[in-house]
């Protein structure tokens, strides 16, 4: 620095520097443009630093009015930087390009359980939430099982070939020789209770069949769902924990039912189990034919001769069984209009059931 | 069955404000599902006497008339009309505007709206009775309008008031009442509906048997057969149509009118619900035989059919034919002619069983039949006989009785059951007393007799032939009459003893969620029944296959013993929408062979096992094969069970000829995976796609008590890596390479990466490249230690297999 500046002149430069400097920071665009001002001005080469480096040529008055007054500049210009640092971090930007943010994500790739599997695990998991057991009886059964045992009169209609798919070759001879592909599930309860005897909770979920024409209401296989409660003196005012897991699992809320007269061979007292038509919320409407209520499930105490057929003493024990179709609560559900879509293995409908 | 409300009002007073809609309610609650009440009455609104003044000819049409008619408003209606019998002075049925008719007696109800016909105004519409839903009751021919000139009605009065239609059909689905025998009449409803309501019941007084006549044999040659049967020959009736009163009556219920003989029968069925038929008694040679059919005997029945009998039948016969399908349909023959004047009526009882086999032998589902089917009781022939012998005087006064005979071979004991209060109290899950129980029984016809704490109770004839035996069906009677309404919930009380563990349970479900959540499998369902297109398909052999007696179709008869052919149909069906996705199914296979006790000793149950199957189609054979593997190979560790291993033992019949694995549990093949054959493929005609189908025996798979992976240590020290790429001669198996690799020091783990075959690698050479971590327990490897490693790894491999490291 030559001799003749003066301490003014050194300052008005200093002046001169910092609102260049002030300027300069105030428009840096991005992080990077500040470091640049910054190293520019405070750096090692920077200018407020070449002046500071000439204080030890001057002369000790000089240097104290000089370097307070530098110092206080480097001071104020490091705080503004700092604080545009701050500002252009919290605004920059992470991504630096354009985006549609309307474009889909990208879904994960999963398979799925069939809309009828996922309805049973639901209701299994209901159910053993209060201690129920999950129990499933061979699909081919013979007529002792399927009929005899639950008390339905020899001459039942179901027994005909109209009605049950019997095995080639084991169509004819007496209740344990004739088999079928099992035509309902309550024969399972029957298995259950020799094996296990009584007190017993348990359901069991499966496919039946039945030798029907098909159309959008009727399939030839279809699964069901029964549970079965056992115990001493059990009253069928009690049953309707049965029917209250089942259906608040399935809307998720508390349903109203009825239970009515209804008769069915392996119950006494046998129910028809009705549950508020959910459209119109019991006023009546087309889908509940104007009564409110829509047939959902039987169900009723086993009868004795069926408590008989599993080995036990129906003046001790007694209980509640109720049988639901799972195709029709899944159709019910999801709104599905053909009971024949559950085994098309279609995956354009499985698909949607993920 | 339909019920008048009317007809049952005959027998019970109910409730003065009691609504159909309540009546409904209560029945279906209580006894039997009413499917509908329907007020005959309001259909008919709208509908009015007119009487017409003058028919003038339509200036535009031939066949359309105007006419003028006096419908009891000051002025009449001008209505145009193409009806063939307008009569000056005739009174016919006017529906005015705003009333629905059917129109020409087809399709939806239209409103009736005035209107230009060809030009000229008509203020309404003289009906047919099949526009107005009467035709079975009038019945016309075509364009004829109804005349009600005969009816005692002055124009502007109500149709329904003057055919006093004013009724409440309720309609009572037939399932809900199989077990009640005693409903399928309008008396045992009106006794049903009086115990609900706690109505009075009108008793019927029966009649007395006549004593002074002059007895007609009747021969009854198995009594098991039939219990009862009453025949009472009625002289000097003769074949007419009947009055209007009895015709409504029995067209409301659905029983079409056809003579006045006919119809008494019919009216007394459906006022007891016991069948009655009349035979012309001079076609009755020498009385009434009650017997077994001959085989090859021959019957012609009312509706026309020709029956070849059997002994296994029942029949009305006389000394010399059979003339009645006993229970079921009277003979052409010999039932009620025109000309006949003298009838026998049959008042019988039969066997339920009997009666239902032959009316199912010869698909013949009648009224009779339906009824007798449910088991009647034989005491109701006397309630038949009483309402019988009124209806014969009202209807037919000259008519004498000059004959008669009831054979009642085997009486109906009435059913008693004991019950104790204590049983009804615990099962009903509430207090009852004494007196209630006998004050719902005794409305229900029930006798009672109480002995300190056990009511011996007797039930009705009506009650007696099944429907009532135990003291749970007693509990029924109780608490439905008490109305299932009025029990509150009541919380069951269990014990808790243990845990549910259940792990077959989970380890099926975990394979199913294994497979569909973390392998992208799509769960399906497919039939039992294969078809054996498929089955020729898989070459699955037939032999080791059930089949159904009466299949589906006759190509799907046989029940699968693999799950391989449907998987092959479900991927065939889907190909047509999709390219590349995995299905699977786990379901139960059947076999015809090994036929064993399952819960008893007797039941011997064929061989059956849940099978898992999957289909993984794409485009790249090997990446198939390799996903496929690693499914199997990490399923064990997903769903808690023994692991697998895999070898070549048995090619299944629908695997390519390299690319196949059984699989095995321990030592036994459980199931096996490859990719499907070219011959496969091609017989299902697929084309471009490729296909790794995967079955296997799930009942073979060992769920484990619990987990059993154990924990590993984290190393003290970085582990390093690095990749070789190997040519070896095609033989070495990667199974060994990694065997040897594993045997040097430091080495952690080796994986395969890739493998490459090229010309540049050489004919049968194919190029390994893998990775291998390498690490010590001593510090930090430096490079010196793994260059060593490396060249080791290489050095180790080269000497075994003969490889050499490509550059």
């Amino acid at each position: 620095m030559p001799e003749h500046t003066t301490v003014n002149e050194i300052i008005s430069r200093l002046e001169t520097i910092k609102e260049e400097a002030i300027k300069n920071i105030e428009n840096a665009k991005n992080s990077e443009a500040l470091q640049l001002v910054r190293s520019t001005i405070l750096g090692k080469k920077g200018r407020l630093t070449e002046i500071l480096k000439t204080l030890g040529s001057l002369s000790p008055d000089m240097r104290k009015d000089i370097g307070m007054a530098s110092n206080k500049i480097k001071l104020f210009l490091q705080e503004i930087c700092d604080k545009k640092s701050d500002e252009l971090v919290s605004k920059a930007k992470a991504y630096d390009g354009e985006v549609d943010i309307t474009v889909p994500g990208i879904l994960p790739f999963v398979g799925g359980l069939h809309p009828i599997t996922q309805m049973c695990y639901d209701l299994n998991d209901a159910f053993r939430s209060l201690g129920f057991e999950i129990y499933s009886e061979p699909e081919i059964t013979s007529e002792k099982y399927a009929f005899d045992n639950l008390n339905f009169a020899p001459e039942h209609p179901a027994r005909e070939s109209m009605d049950t798919y019997w095995i080639e070759g084991h169509e004819t001879g007496n209740g344990s020789e004739r088999l079928c592909m099992r035509p309902h599930l309550t024969g399972g309860s029957v298995r259950y209770l020799k094996e296990h005897g009584a007190p017993a909770r348990f359901v069991y979920p499966g496919r039946v069949y039945r030798n029907e024409t098909t159309d959008a209401r009727h399939e030839r296989a279809f699964f069901q769902y029964e549970a079965l409660i056992v115990d001493k003196d059990f009253s069928f005012s009690s049953g309707m924990i049965l029917i209250k897991t089942i259906l608040e699992k399935v809307f998720g809320r508390e349903i109203k039912v009825r239970m009515r007269t209804g008769f069915f061979p392996f119950v006494e007292p046998g129910f028809e189990i009705d549950m508020e038509c959910q459209v119109c919320g019991g006023k009546g409407c087309r889908v509940c034919k104007h009564v409110g209520w829509i047939e959902v499930m039987p169900g009723g105490t086993p009868h004795p001769n069926v408590l008989k057929a599993a080995g036990l003493d129906p003046s001790i024990w007694s209980g509640f069984y109720i049988n639901i179709g799972l195709d029709r609560l899944v159709m019910m559900r999801y709104g599905v209009d053909d009971v024949r879509l559950f085994h098309s293995a279609d995956l354009r409908f499985l698909q949607q059931f993920k | 069955m339909k019920f008048s409300l009317n007809w049952i009002k005959k027998y019970v007073d109910l409730p003065s404000n009691l609504t159909p809609e309540k009546l409904s309610y209560d029945l279906t609650m209580t006894t039997v599902e009413v499917e509908e009440a329907y007020d005959l009455g309001a259909s008919l609104q709208g509908l009015f006497v007119g009487e017409i003044l003058s028919i003038d000819a339509h200036p535009n049409a031939d066949k359309l008339r105007i006419c003028s008619v006096n419908c009891g408003k000051d002025e009449p209606l001008s209505i145009v009309c193409g009806g063939i019998n307008l009569v000056v002075g005739h009174k016919v049925v006017v529906a005015v505007p705003g009333s629905m008719v059917k129109w020409h007696g087809e399709g939806e109800p239209v409103e009736i709206k005035p209107a230009k016909l060809r030009g000229v105004m008509s203020y309404g519409m003289i009906c047919a009775s099949n526009e107005i839903g009467l035709a079975e009751l009038f019945p016309a021919e075509h364009a004829e309008i109804l005349d009600i000139s005969a009816f005692n009605c002055k124009p502007g009065d109500k149709l329904a008031d003057v055919l006093n239609l004013n009724d409440i059909i309720l309609d009572i689905d037939n399932k809900s009442m199989t077990n009640r025998p005693d409903l399928w009449g309008h008396y045992g409803m009106a006794r049903e509906l009086a115990a609900i309501y706690g109505s009075y019941l009108k008793p019927i007084t029966l009649a007395k048997h006549p004593t002074d006549l002059p007895c007609l044999p009747v021969d009854i040659q198995n009594s098991d057969l039939c219990p009862r049967y009453m025949g009472v020959v009625w002289s000097s009736v003769k074949t007419v149509t009947s009055p209007f009163e009895l015709q409504s009556l029995l067209w409301r219920v659905g029983q079409r009118p056809i003579n006045l003989t006919v119809d008494l029968t019919n009216y007394v069925m459906f006022a007891t619900g016991q069948p009655t038929h009349a035979f012309d008694k001079s076609h009755i040679k020498d009385g009434i035989v009650v017997r077994s059919a001959y085989n090859n005997e021959k019957l012609e029945l009312l509706d026309g059919s020709q029956l070849d009998l059997s002994v296994d039948d029942l029949v009305i016969a006389d000394h010399e034919k059979p003339v009645a399908l006993a229970g079921v349909m009277g003979g052409k023959h010999d039932s009620i002619l025109t000309d006949t004047n003298e009838i026998i009526l049959e008042i019988a009882n039969f066997n339920a069983l009997s009666i239902r086999r032959t009316s199912k032998r010869y698909d013949t589902r009648t009224e009779a039949a339906t009824r007798y089917e449910k088991s009647i009781d034989p005491q109701r022939v006397d309630l038949a006989f009483t309402v019988s012998c009124e209806m014969f005087a009202t209807y037919f006064p000259e008519a004498q009785m000059t004959a008669f005979n009831d054979v009642y071979a085997k009486p109906l004991a009435n059913s008693t059951v004991d019950v104790t209060l204590d049983f009804l109290c615990k099962r009903l899950g509430r207090n009852v007393t004494k007196n209630e129980v006998t004050e719902k029984l005794n409305l229900l016809g029930f006798e009672t007799k109480a002995e300190n704490n056990t009511l011996h109770i007797t039930a009705p004839s009506w009650r007696s032939t099944g429907d009532i035996s135990l003291p749970d069906d007693i509990l029924e009677e109780v608490a439905r009459l008490m109305g299932y309404e009025n029990f509150d919930f009541v919380a069951p009380t269990i014990k808790i003893t243990n845990a549910i563990n259940q792990p077959k349970y989970n380890l099926e479900r975990g394979i199913r969620e294994y497979l569909a959540f973390r392998c992208n499998a799509q769960e399906i369902f497919t039939y039992p029944w294969i078809n054996d297109e498929f089955i020729r398909m898989a070459e699955i052999p037939e032999e080791d296959m059930l089949r159904l007696s009466t299949p589906p179709s006759p190509e799907e008869a046989h029940l699968r013993s693999s799950l391989i052919p449907g998987m092959i149909s479900s991927v065939v069906s889907n190909l047509r929408y999709y390219t590349d996705f995995r299905i699977f199914e786990l379901t139960p296979v059947f076999f015809n062979r090994n036929f064993a006790s399952v819960s008893d000793e007797v039941e011997k149950l064929p061989e059956m096992a849940r099978h898992l199957a999957f289909a993984f189609v794409g485009s790249n054979a090997r990446q198939l094969f390799r996903e496929a593997k690693g499914v199997l190979e990490q399923m064990h560790r997903a769903t808690q069970m023994e692991s697998l291993a895999f070898a070549q033992i048995n090619k299944p019949s629908w695997a390519d000829e390299a690319m196949w694995l059984n699989i095995n549990a321990g030592k036994e093949v459980i199931g096996s995976f490859a990719l499907m054959s070219v011959k496969v493929s091609k017989a299902c005609g697929i084309k471009r796609s490729l296909v790794v189908l995967c079955e296997l025996d799930v009942e073979k798979l060992t769920p484990l008590a619990s987990r059993t992976n154990t924990f590993e240590h984290l190393p003290l020290y970085p582990t390093s890596d690095f990749d070789l790429s190997i040519v070896f001669d095609e033989n070495v198996k990667w199974e060994d390479i990694k065997k040897q690799i594993e045997r040097v020091e430091m080495v952690k783990d080796a994986a395969f990466i890739d493998e490459y075959r090229s010309d540049k690698v050489g004919n049968n050479k194919k190029s390994v490249t893998f990775r291998v971590w390498i690490a010590s327990d001593k510090g930090t490897l430096t490079g010196e230690q793994i260059e060593l490693a490396q060249k080791q790894v290489s050095k180790k491999i080269e000497k075994k297999f003969g490889g050499y490291v490509r550059i």
